[in-house]
């Protein structure tokens, strides 16, 4: 019975010492992918490598001995000491929805991150590339996609930047517009600051740094990629600049109304952004009040990463159970699956029955004329149909209903089909827990990814 | 026909209306394509509206005030709807549609409004209304660029960052539409005062002080604000204050005109 199954470790499991001995860069992808399929045990194989993950998904007949291949496979690139720790392991159905909350970005780090989609969809693309992706992960990761698109589209999750640095940055582009060639000062040498001015840079800002320390400031211009400016100059530097990032450990004001109301004088109106990171803080809360001059210190920063975390974990949920929409909509396709072979082997079964019956019948009949026995033939076809109509129709409408796998199960033992469709694929439970049927139906949200 | 075409198209605008407040609130993307396709709508049915009016085809339809103060909500639904697509803010939609609807109201209203004074022969009168609702037009794309701005301003000052923050544009942005709307604009009010003026001076027209005086107020905000602008770098709230206030003024100019025509005394 081919099913699914995932072995990997991510930034819940391990530390990323660890996580960066796994990686495959994407280069390598379809190679790696192509040797794991040819070494047996797998019918099909994709793997995620990113810098907060590495999985393995792939599909067998036999997915116990399959796990346990791609546990020892993984587990030989690890350091020997607490190497089963970081791995985790699951099968059948939380397979498939540990991949929709993998690409939904409900199991990132940063909840909601937009990144992992597009390296999903890369991985997707190096197993086709490959040739290891065939109808079940191919269904299973088209189906994981179309869930992230909605999960973006339904839900506020992905709403919101979360950390400080990019919080500044958002910012200044809803004052700024675009933020290339505008100037940012750097004041002072925090670290938090420096974090700021770097993603600043990153935007496409013109960095100036200043610090009373001349070196200091030496230091800190040439690592985040800025000019040093001398401290004697700062005046001048607040009348040019367009984002200010104050973060001196001075304990008194640094940029007062006085200093700020000749600076503004120079800055013929221009908006000025203040992002003052010091604690305590540099500047006077008076500044903020000035006309064409915002000033957010780290405590409204912090704030506004708050709610907006409190926005995506109020999302989370909505998303979660938008998964398990999308988690039974997929089973609800491999149950259709097996459907059709149950039906035809039904079929046969009533038929090959029919079929004996009748030719018995006729043995004992002598003299039987080829019309009475078109007649007969004709009855036994029409009996079959008769007593096969009620529950084939039953079949078909229950087997769509989320507990139709107990329905085609029931059929199934009932006449003995099993051997007669030796292509059924039925998902089938984490192991050794509880008999396969009952595992379609179990819809226990919750993190997958914890270590077993 | 006439004022079944006006209904809809009324309705249009108003629902194009509704969209955009709540697209502004609510924000996703199928209220943004809802309310493009509702305001896109109500324009055609404007312009339908518009060609219906029109004497003759060559004939620039400004015959009447009510022609007039349709042509000017026409026209600022044309600048709305391309300011959205050129600066990408559909959002802005949700102050300027109110007006372009209310303009159109005050047409329908005014279909009963004599003509302007003597019908429309003179060139001169016709450059000057032509240049007056010109103005007015990208008086209102200012108008709506400065109250969004403000808005803007006092979410950023209020550290109220979510929702209608998220969606209105950047300040540069709404600042550089209300600088370049008024830029625009000016040359066609003081075009239009001159030849208002030279109206007067003729004197075909009666006393009609009120409006001539917001006008040169409105006028006069606008000079102000521009050379505050230019010389002094004024920008920002401020600057946008002033063009909302020049805006009303202009408003009420037109206000003023349909209420003399509607047979009160201005």
């Amino acid at each position: 019975m081919r099913d699914f199954l995932v072995v990997g470790l991510s930034h819940r499991t391990a530390p990323v010492e660890i996580r960066e001995r796994l990686a495959v860069p994407p280069e390598q992808l379809e190679g790696e992918l192509r040797s794991l399929v040819s070494g047996g045990g797998f019918e099909e194989a994709l793997l995620v490598s990113t810098c907060n993950r590495v999985e393995l998904y792939a599909t067998s007949e036999n997915p116990g001995e399959a796990m346990q291949h791609a546990r020892e496979t993984l587990s030989a690139r690890l350091p020997e000491d607490g190497r089963d720790d970081v791995l985790y392991s699951e099968r059948g159905v939380a397979v498939v929805r540990h991949a929709f909350r993998v690409a939904s970005s409900l199991d990132s780090l940063v909840v909601g991150e937009p990144q992992i989609l597009g390296q999903v969809k890369e991985a997707y693309d190096a197993a086709r590339g490959a040739g290891t992706a065939g109808t079940l992960l191919g269904r299973c990761f088209s189906q994981a996609f179309s869930t992230a698109k909605r999960v973006r589209n339904e839900t506020g999750i992905a709403e919101g930047t979360v950390s400080v640095s990019s919080i500044a940055c958002e910012l200044a582009k809803k004052i700024f517009g675009h933020l290339e060639g505008r100037r940012t000062l750097l004041l002072g040498a925090g670290e938090m600051g420096e974090a700021a001015a770097r993603s600043l840079r990153k935007t496409g800002t013109q960095l100036h740094v200043t610090n009373r320390s001349e070196e200091r400031a030496q230091e800190l211009a040439a690592s985040c990629g800025g000019r040093a400016v001398p401290y004697e100059r700062l005046t001048t530097e607040l009348a040019d600049a367009d984002v200010v990032v104050a973060s001196t450990a001075s304990p008194k004001f640094i940029l007062t109304p006085e200093l700020m109301r000749g600076v503004a004088r120079s800055r013929r109106h221009r908006p000025l952004f203040i992002i003052d990171i010091a604690v305590p803080r540099d500047v006077d809360p008076r500044v903020g009040t000035m006309d064409n001059v915002f000033v957010y210190d780290v405590d409204d920063l912090q704030q506004v990463a708050e709610e907006n975390l409190a926005v995506r974990a109020r999302e989370a949920a909505e998303a979660e159970r938008i998964i398990e929409e999308e988690v039974d909509s997929f089973l609800a396709w491999r149950r259709s699956l097996e459907l059709a072979p149950t039906i035809v082997a039904l079929r046969k079964r009533f038929g090959t029955v029919a079929e004996a019956e009748l030719a018995r019948a006729l043995s004992r009949l002598d003299s039987v004329s080829p019309e009475d026995r078109a007649v007969l033939e004709g009855m036994a076809r029409s009996l079959v149909n008769k007593l096969l109509h009620q529950p084939m129709t039953q079949l078909k409408a229950g087997a769509v209903e989320p507990d139709g796998a107990y329905l085609i199960d029931a059929v199934r033992r009932l006449f003995e089909l099993e051997n007669e469709a030796p292509t059924s694929s039925r998902p089938t439970p984490e192991p050794d827990k509880e008999p396969s049927v009952k595992h379609l139906t179990a819809a226990t949200a919750g993190p997958t990814g914890k270590p077993k | 026909m006439k004022s079944g075409l006006f209904i809809a198209t009324a309705v249009l605008y108003a629902i194009a209306c509704i969209l955009y407040l709540a697209l502004l609130m609510r924000g996703s993307d199928s209220i943004r394509r809802l309310s493009g396709t509702a305001f896109v709508m109500a324009l055609g049915g404007h312009l339908a509206f518009l060609l219906l009016e029109s004497p003759t085809p060559t004939d620039f339809p400004l015959g009447d005030l009510s022609q007039v103060l349709s042509l000017a909500s026409f026209g600022i639904g044309v600048v709305f709807l391309v300011a959205s697509y050129r600066f990408d803010v559909s959002v802005l939609g949700a102050f300027g549609v109110p007006v372009a609807l209310m303009l159109f109201l005050a047409s329908g209203l005014g279909s009963n409004y004599a003509p302007v004074s003597a019908p429309v022969q003179s060139a001169v009168l016709m450059l000057h209304i032509a240049a007056n609702v010109l103005g007015l037009v990208a008086f209102a794309l200012a108008f709506g660029a400065g109250v969004a701005y403000i808005l803007q301003e006092r979410l950023l000052r209020r550290r109220q960052l979510s929702g209608v923050f998220q969606r209105l544009p950047s300040l540069d942005v709404l600042d550089t539409i209300g600088l370049r709307s008024v830029l625009t604009g000016f040359p066609l009010l003081t075009f239009g005062m001159v030849t208002g003026t030279f109206w007067i001076l003729r004197g075909d027209t009666d006393g009609f002080y009120v409006s001539q005086a917001l006008g040169l107020l409105a006028w006069a905000i606008f000079a102000v604000g521009i050379v505050l602008r230019i010389t002094a770098g004024w920008q920002g709230r401020k600057a946008a204050v002033g063009t909302i206030v020049g805006f009303i003024c202009t408003l009420l100019v037109l206000f003023g005109y349909v209420v003399r025509a509607a047979g009160g005394s201005a």
